[in-house]
């Protein structure tokens, strides 16, 4: 049952994530004999022979090499071993170390073989437009500045964390109600707007021209802008119709065509995203215009991108090459910068009732300025590296940051901006300014703060997860909340109470990890401003990774993530290209995140190489005919 | 473009989510007429409230069953409308005992379903029960059910545990694999009620049908070109559309042509759309299941006064000095406990705001409460320790004289919760003989 079924699950390649304490020991010693004998140990008993427990058999899984004869049967095995499914209930199960070092050591390997695999590319789900994509593309349908995004409930994010992923675009009643009501308004301001008119109305009926024809000649022009591919005159005489019975309930011809417009916004072929058609093979490069624009811009594609989809190129490495910086460069792409940086580094949680306590600290809550400004500098910084090529290691630290002189104010810094003090702008910071890279952001200081105060854990937590991609596991069910709590005992600051508890057996082997990256930021307070003293006490922003790394201070845990600089990189890889899919990354994406790395690391970490090899990746651009199952 | 634009743009997105004002193309402010001529019974309506986080069961719990149960410190805002109310208490979702603390238990509150551990891409759980109750007699109210809420959907996955966060923020789910979204704008609530109740005008609901019927065509086409996968998503839209196509047309069907509302609904009541605090959001929402409720427009309702793991600040509250989630984790600190205490009253009373709304709204020989069954549940007992057993969980009303309200049930350790829904669902008049684990309907709980 295993080996036959292509994996749809991607939890598994997060699993280094769910094994807190890889030793060092572990991670060196381990070879394919020690995964053998895992094997041979806790596995082969049943898995063996002749009529093995669910048809698996461990038996052929000799050598690294069977990575990529039989990378099913490892990739569900280790999914299981990691999810304590395997060994099932009833059997002696192996020591946690043990099961964690087996894990890590076949997502290891995973990664090294993942291209001699050659597993086939996963299919991407059809997914219809989130509510800022829709929002995004009736702009530039219409021409019309309008953001109609607040008229649909909030999208839930699936895949790699992401609101644009297909698995967790719903439909619902409530949202087809949306989609007509959405359509009614959006006509309504376009009828009111000279450009969009002008844009619609490319003919009119008159002497020489029936209403018939006028009609035709509309809707020929605005169907496949609208649908983002070529339309049949089939299609096109459908919505003529529909003008016409129109007209028969009284419409005037303006109505008429209003209304079959109204149409174009609730079909499908407006609201979900372009699909390869095995009957049409022409189609599969509009998909991949639509996939390109939807990644770059969160928008339709212009007329230059349908053009090269229409000439057949849009799979061209060259073409693709020069369009990823001419994208980047377009307004549009704001859209990328804002959407993904905002759900990568989790910015929309200061949104709402989760950012800093308005009553402790009337500073930001008062000052929508400053409040905007700090909402905003990362984005504007994921802007600068992605527009300007830099190295997308400066997202760890820079030499440089985005700024505002609010934001010069109250980080108090010895800047002046001479014009545009309100215009976000890249600045060299001064020497020792502890201002480079993300985590010298206040935006990321008040994100993983509680409302009212700092949280080594939260922060710990946070790099974890969204620089190096490596969360922690869940707390055990019964776990207080760390860095809260005391046992009762009201006794010392938090380092004191965390230590206590990172001593008990439990805790001990995630907080050990998590807890000395969010100290060694301990000078940041909740608004990301400079400490020395937190309350009476001095601060103290020391501390030691598992693997004796000592850390002193945001400096130092800079140059340790630096050191990591992998890790960061195949993180930000796997979540650009989940991004860009839609959809969760499976095993069968693990080839192309290596590849990307594995470029980008040989051109200088360089951004547009990033989104370039990502663009030309395997998966990007297989977009699979749909095949129909044989009934 | 110059920088000042980009910023205003940017700065408008980062408005997302704060319900920024859009003026809607407004409908005229004709009031619905109340235009009753033949005498009906009233009709039994059925709502679930859900509070995250659990409850502090020394503090919930009566000791005392029967009719003379104690009010206990976070139950006394029932205590005018004791009469009216049903403590339950053992009841457990089995299928939610393992798992993560949160997830499991929240998302499968209505559905007492097993929820599939996944980032998105093989989401489920079961169909919740207020789903089953509207499938069944949905047909009958403009709107078949009401889903609403006051916190957005949470984004992202929670990677420490490894659930899309979906799941948390959604309790009624119309199959095993679609969460139903809810509206959180009590003015778009309101605006809503009021077109279903309103119905089209025979040549609008001739144009939209028209429209629906062009939609259907193009996603009729496009599903033959689809693979299974991808029907199963593309279904999802067909039904939606079709529900639509079938609202539209309501006011030419039969069942629909008996319908008049009880009781009339202007535009100019429509409420804010930006409440200014927590406390009037959640009320406004209970607001507008008192007035669905009142005029009949749906029958069925679902709130969440958060997601799973909330940790919407409750500072706003004497005596809190933090956010929900945060308080829940007490560890047994005096300080927190308090706190934790405070938070679950807090919960009650808005729950007993609700009850009494209904109570005052008179119908018949009695009230609507009277005809109404709301269920007020936490997926957890003590927060603390994420305990699935025990859980809170209270009944309101007497449901068309089916539930013999006014007592303190106390069932065997670990009794189904299903068994609650699955007593709601016969006694609304849903044909139900069985739901996800349940036994049997809950027992002593209706009227013999």
């Amino acid at each position: 049952m295993f080996a036959s079924q292509p994996i749809r699950t991607a939890a598994w390649l997060g699993l280094l994530a769910a094994a807190c304490s890889p030793s060092a020991r572990a991670q060196g010693a381990y070879d394919f004999p020690a995964a053998r004998s895992f094997l041979d140990g806790h596995c082969q008993t049943c898995h063996s022979g002749s009529s093995p427990a669910g048809g698996f058999r461990t038996d052929p899984l000799h050598g690294v090499a069977s990575f990529a004869t039989h990378a099913d049967a490892w990739i569900s095995l280790a999914a299981r071993v990691s999810n304590h499914e395997m060994p099932p209930t009833g059997v002696p199960s192996p020591p946690l170390d043990d099961r964690t070092a087996f894990v890590a050591w076949v997502e290891r390997t995973w990664r090294s073989q993942a291209c001699a695999a050659e597993l086939p590319p996963t299919q991407s789900p059809i997914r219809r437009l989130n509510r800022d994509e829709y929002s995004a593309t009736v702009r530039d349908l219409f021409d019309i500045q309008i953001d109609v995004s607040e008229m649909f409930p909030v999208d839930g994010a699936g895949g790699e964390g992401f609101d644009n992923a297909a698995e967790t675009l719903f439909l619902s009643p409530l949202l087809a109600e949306k989609y007509l009501a959405a359509a009614k308004f959006v006509l309504d301001v376009a009828a009111k707007e000279f450009k969009s008119r002008t844009k619609i109305f490319v003919a009119r009926p008159g002497p020489a021209m029936t209403e018939t024809n006028a009609s035709r000649e509309i809707l020929a022009k605005f169907l496949p802008i609208a649908f983002r591919q070529p339309v049949g005159s089939e299609t096109v005489a459908s919505y003529v119709r529909l003008t016409r019975r129109a007209r028969r309930h009284g419409a005037d011809f303006e109505s008429s065509i209003f209304f079959a417009l109204r149409s174009v916004l609730v079909s499908p072929a407006f609201l979900f995203h372009v699909r390869a058609d095995a009957a049409a093979p022409a189609s599969r490069q509009y998909a991949l215009a639509s996939r390109l624009s939807y990644f770059l811009w969160g928008s339709q594609p212009d007329e230059l991108l349908l053009d090269i989809a229409a000439a057949g190129r849009m799979d061209d490495p060259a073409v693709l090459d020069r369009l990823v910086p001419r994208m980047l460069r377009d307004d549009r792409a704001l859209e990328f910068f804002s959407r993904f940086s905002e759900q990568w580094l989790r910015i929309r949680d200061l949104e709402g009732s989760h950012g800093p306590d308005p009553k402790l600290f009337p500073e930001y809550a008062d000052d929508a300025e400053l409040r905007g400004d700090i909402l905003l500098q990362p984005v504007f910084f994921f802007r600068e590296v992605f527009r300007e090529n830099r190295s997308v290691l400066e997202f760890l630290d820079s030499d440089g940051t985005v700024l505002t002189q609010p934001l010069i104010t109250h980080l108090g810094l010895p800047l002046k901006k001479k014009q545009d003090a309100k215009n976000p702008n890249w600045m060299e910071l001064p020497e020792g300014s502890r201002r480079g890279g993300l985590l010298g952001m206040p935006s990321i200081s008040a994100l993983t703060s509680h409302p009212h105060r700092t949280s080594p854990v939260l922060r710990g937590v946070w790099i974890l997860d969204s620089i190096l991609g490596t969360p922690p596991p869940a707390p055990p069910p019964d776990a207080p909340q760390l860095d809260e709590s005391s046992e009762g005992k009201p006794v010392g600051s938090i380092r004191e109470r965390l230590l206590a508890h990172s001593n008990s057996p439990g805790c001990a082997s995630c907080h050990q990890r998590i807890d000395p990256l969010g100290f060694a930021l301990e000078n940041y307070d909740v608004l990301g401003r400079w400490r020395d003293q937190d309350a009476e006490t001095p601060v103290d922003a020391t501390g030691k990774l598992p693997d004796g790394t000592r850390l002193d201070g945001p400096d130092s845990l800079k140059a340790a993530l630096l050191e990591r600089k992998q890790l960061f990189l195949r993180n930000l890889a796997k979540r650009l290209l989940g991004y860009a899919l839609g959809r969760g990354l499976t095993p069968s994406d693990t080839c192309a995140v290596e590849t990307v790395v594995t470029e980008v690391e040989r051109q200088d970490y360089s951004a547009w190489t990033l989104l370039r090899e990502i663009v030309r990746s395997e998966p990007f651009l297989h977009t699979a005919f749909p095949r129909r199952r044989q009934e | 473009m110059p920088a000042s634009r980009t910023l205003q743009i940017s700065r408008r997105a980062l408005l997302r989510g704060s319900g920024v004002l859009l003026g809607l193309p407004w409908l005229e402010a004709t009031a619905l007429g109340n235009r009753r001529t033949v005498p009906r019974p009233s009709p039994v309506r059925m709502a679930a409230l859900y509070m995250p986080n659990g409850a502090y069961p020394a503090t919930w719990t009566p000791t005392a069953a029967g009719r003379d149960f104690d009010l206990t410190p976070s139950l006394e805002p029932l205590a005018d409308i004791r009469q009216q109310v049903t403590v339950l208490s053992n009841l457990w979702n089995e299928q939610a005992k393992d798992g993560d603390g949160h997830y499991v238990k929240e998302s499968s509150i209505l559905t007492c379903a097993r929820i599939k551990k996944t980032q998105g891409a093989d989401l489920r759980n079961g169909m919740s029960f207020d789903q089953i109750a509207a499938a069944a007699r949905g047909h009958l109210t403009p709107l078949p059910s009401l889903e609403l809420g006051v916190t957005p959907v949470a984004v992202g996955n929670d990677a420490v545990v490894g659930y899309t966060r979906v799941y948390g923020s959604h309790i009624s789910w119309s199959t095993p694999t679609t969460p139903l979204a809810r509206e959180l704008n009590p003015r778009a609530v309101y605006e809503r009620l009021f077109r279903a109740a309103r119905g089209s005008s025979a040549s609008e609901a001739g144009l939209d049908s028209l429209l629906l019927d062009r939609v259907l065509q193009d996603a009729k086409r496009l599903r033959k070109r689809l693979g299974s996968s991808d029907r199963n998503r593309l279904d999802e839209y067909l039904s939606s559309v079709r529900s639509l196509e079938e609202r539209v047309q309501w006011s030419a069907r039969t069942e629909r042509s008996n319908w008049e509302p009880l009781t009339s609904l202007y535009l100019r009541d429509a409420p804010t759309e930006r409440p200014s605090s927590h406390l009037e959001h959640v009320r406004l929402m209970l607001d507008m299941i008192a007035v669905a409720f009142q005029s009949d427009t749906t029958r069925v309702a679902t709130f969440m006064f958060g997601n799973a793991v909330s940790n919407i600040s409750f500072r706003f509250l004497d005596g809190v000095t933090s956010g929900h989630h945060d308080v829940s984790h007490h560890a047994n600190e005096e300080q927190k406990l308090a706190e934790y205490k405070i938070i679950n009253r807090w919960h009650v009373e808005q729950y007993a705001y609700l009850l009494r709304r209904l109570a005052a709204m008179p119908e018949g020989e009695g009230t609507v409460l009277d005809n109404s069954m709301v269920v007020f549940a936490s997926a957890l007992s003590d927060g603390q320790k994420h305990d699935p057993h025990k859980l809170p969980v209270l009944l309101g009303g007497k449901g068309g004289g089916h539930i013999d309200s006014g007592q303190h049930l106390i069932y065997g350790e670990d009794h189904p919760l299903a068994n609650l829904y699955l007593a709601l669902l016969q006694a609304f008049g849903a044909p139900a003989e069985r739901f996800a684990d349940s036994t049997g309907p809950l027992s002593g709980l209706l009227v013999s």
